[in-house]
């Protein structure tokens, strides 16, 4: 059987297609860059850290609630698509494929845990997807050993920033020059014993005695005398509620009561389990939302109140900072979608160098900057010290704490 | 000496609790030969629901009541549904996993409604320390020895004085011969869940005003509380009681004199060598079998 030569007009069809073929494969990874309007996260929604991602669900719904009532982003609607990881790093990065590649939203929000975060920096690199971390304070997180983070941005504290802040409050209220450190056997508090030694050396001034205690301990007492023996009058404590409450206790029963100046561990529920013993006790915060608060955080407060009925005072906000930092990350994402003028993950990125916006915790004026140290928006200067005062965790110049110690 | 009398006082309260909960092994494993591995989560109950009752306004003494009692029936339960169907057979180990099973759905479930968060327990005997020979402690602390040997006590006369003790130690001395004289052996091994499911319960109680009551405050003493039971050998009562009380009193030198970090290791690297030179426990006795 012979074969027919292909007419002209055939062989001009053949062509078109071929060409219009290459042109869609072409256009194809141009079409996968299009993202959803939605911001995807991995929280810890139950388990033992549920109240964290509480915290966090509640800023992110109330502010995309305002931002959708004044129109949304680019004419859309911002959805928010949670998921649990139960604060377990291998299903964070299940949740980071998901919110990348199936829901294709065009970032993602992180939670409560610094593993969590680290365990995201390949994926996340991998599927080009932007991470905004709201909690997790690892210097890691952001600043990545082989130096080339380009896609974790943070609006929280930093712990290598944490540390010197720490410090300077710690001296300002030692009497004798004597601090201590005492930090929970994790790799949050492992992971800030250089950084404090770093911070104390710098100002000439030696670690007067340094403790750890294990995750679930009940009595500190051992640590304590050692503490006291050594004449430390002031602890710059790594620890969260529960053992930070059983630390105060051990103190109480050995009539040691120190200054306690804390990392940010320590939150709300830690003035209800220690009662009265947790007066005076200073935290290094981003926000609080007791005693006195600037108007448009009193609105903020009382249009959370309204979507979640169970927030019935501001102390039912456990986690202050993370809440506010969570609102205000939100915005700056907003900000920088409208700066991008698409949902395209790689110019959203690129637009968040870009982004300056007056927040609740700080005025981010850039909020990042193309460096790995500055892919954090929240400065040192932004810290604030909060202190436990009648059961409340208020800003320190609320409260008798405020002024240091004179020598 | 002060510090040193510091770390006494403080291990024999700790120890006392551990104590606690290897009694409630001890009850278990007499009657049954098996146990509720995860005894810990009814040592929870004791504090958590403590808490929730009062909360709901009952006076302290009737919530911790109602609580022990709870958590009593709940051992009952827990022998009836998820050990005695799996304990048949002799060496049946299908036990081990039921109870470890029923105590991790204990757990979540109390995480999911109560929290997962410590909640305070306030009593008057937390509100100031008292001084010993300089050294400080509670008063709810000092409760925590006084009440084990209390417990002890009254077990071994509600085991030798009582016709339902004694029926409890004919089932554990031989379960097919109790059963020969009419006693039933598996109301008498549930009754035996039940009590150490109060034992357990009690302990709980007693040291949530120290250590806030949580979903998992009975995950780590839950596994001292078995350590020890292996250690003093679980089917000696006084033998688990001073095991307890010498574990917390040595676990708060090793954190005052070694290391705090590695106390655990240090516990556990004791525990196996103890089980190397006494293999049936420090108490224990090797069982002898006529042929």
């Amino acid at each position: 059987m012979s074969k027919l030569p292909p007419s002209p007009a055939r062989r001009a069809l053949l062509g078109l297609g071929a060409l219009a073929g290459l042109a869609l494969a072409a256009a194809a990874p141009a079409q996968a860059q299009r993202a959803q309007p939605c911001i995807g996260a991995s929280w810890e929604l139950t388990g033992p850290l549920a109240h964290s991602g509480f915290a966090l669900r509640v800023a992110v719904e109330t502010a995309l609630a305002e931002i959708n009532a004044a129109g949304g982003v680019l004419g859309q609607q911002l959805r928010l698509v949670a998921y649990d990881d139960v604060g377990e790093p291998a299903r964070a990065v299940d949740n980071a494929r998901r919110i990348g590649e199936r829901d294709n939203c065009v970032v993602m929000l992180g939670g409560f845990r610094t593993p969590n975060a680290i365990a995201l920096r390949e994926p996340l690199d991998e599927m080009g997807l932007p991470w905004v971390g709201v909690i997790s304070a690892g210097t890691q997180v952001v600043e990545h050993p082989n130096g080339r983070n380009q896609w974790m941005f943070r609006v929280s504290m930093k712990d290598r920033w944490v540390a010197p802040f720490l410090v300077t409050a710690a001296r300002a209220r030692s009497r004798s020059g004597k601090i201590g450190l005492m930090y929970e056997g994790t790799g949050w508090g492992q992971g800030a014993v250089p950084d404090v030694t770093a911070a104390m050396r710098a100002v000439d001034t030696p670690i007067a005695a340094t403790e750890t205690f294990n995750i679930a301990d009940t009595d500190m007492t051992a640590q304590l005398i050692r503490m006291r023996d050594a004449g430390v009058d002031t602890i710059i404590f790594y620890g969260v509620d529960r053992e930070a409450a059983n630390v105060v206790r051990s103190m109480d029963r050995i009539g040691y009561r120190p200054q306690i100046v804390s990392a940010w561990g320590i939150g709300v529920q830690f003035a209800q389990t220690a009662g009265p013993l947790a007066e005076g006790v200073i935290v290094a915060g981003t926000y609080t939302w007791m005693g006195q608060l600037p108007e448009r955080a009193q609105g903020v407060l009382a249009r959370m109140q309204q979507r979640f009925p169970e927030i019935r005072t501001p102390g039912d906000l456990l986690m202050p900072s993370g809440t506010a930092n969570a609102y205000d990350a939100v915005y700056i994402i907003a900000e920088a979608l409208k700066l991008a003028g698409r949902f395209d993950r790689t110019a959203f990125r690129d637009a968040m160098f870009r982004v300056n916006y007056q927040g609740i915790v700080a005025n981010y004026a850039p909020a990042f900057e193309r460096t790995q140290e500055r892919m954090d928006a929240i400065l040192p200067a932004s810290y604030r010290l909060l202190a436990f005062h009648n059961g409340a965790l208020m800003p320190i110049e609320q409260t008798p704490f405020g002024t240091p110690r004179t020598n | 000496m002060e510090a040193l009398l510091q770390y006494l006082l403080t291990g024999l309260s700790a120890g006392a609790i551990y104590s606690m909960i290897a009694l409630g092994f001890y009850v278990m494993w007499s009657a049954a030969k098996a146990v509720n591995f995860t005894f810990g989560d009814v040592f929870m109950l004791g504090g958590v629901l403590t808490v929730v009752l009062r909360e709901m306004g009952l006076p302290l003494p009737m919530a911790a009541a109602a609580a022990i009692l709870i958590a009593a029936l709940s051992g009952a339960v827990i022998e009836r549904v998820f050990v005695r169907p799996f304990n048949r057979e002799a060496n049946a180990i299908g036990w081990m996993l039921t109870t470890i099973a029923v105590g991790t759905m204990m757990e979540s479930f109390t995480t999911a409604t109560y929290g997962p968060l410590g909640r305070a327990m306030p009593t008057p005997l937390v509100e100031q320390p008292v001084r010993i020979g300089g050294a400080g402690i509670y008063l709810q602390e000092l409760l925590l020895p006084v009440v084990l040997v209390a417990m002890t006590l009254a077990l071994e006369a509600f085991y030798r004085r009582t016709v339902l003790g004694r029926a409890m130690r004919a089932v554990a001395y031989n379960r097919v011969a109790a059963g020969l004289v009419g006693i039933d052996a598996d109301r008498i091994t549930m009754l035996a869940f039940a009590l150490a499911g109060g034992i357990g319960a009690l302990a709980g109680f007693l040291v949530a005003p120290i250590v806030q009551a949580s979903s998992s405050m009975g995950v780590v003493v839950g596994l001292k509380g078995f350590l020890v039971a292996i250690i003093a050998g679980i089917a000696n009562a006084p033998g688990v009681v001073i095991t307890g009380l010498m574990y917390g009193v040595l676990e708060k030198f090793v954190e005052a004199y070694l290391s705090t970090a590695a106390r655990d290791a240090i516990g556990f690297t004791v525990m196996i060598l103890v089980l190397l030179l006494y293999p049936q426990g420090i108490f224990g006795r090797r069982e002898v079998q006529k042929v």
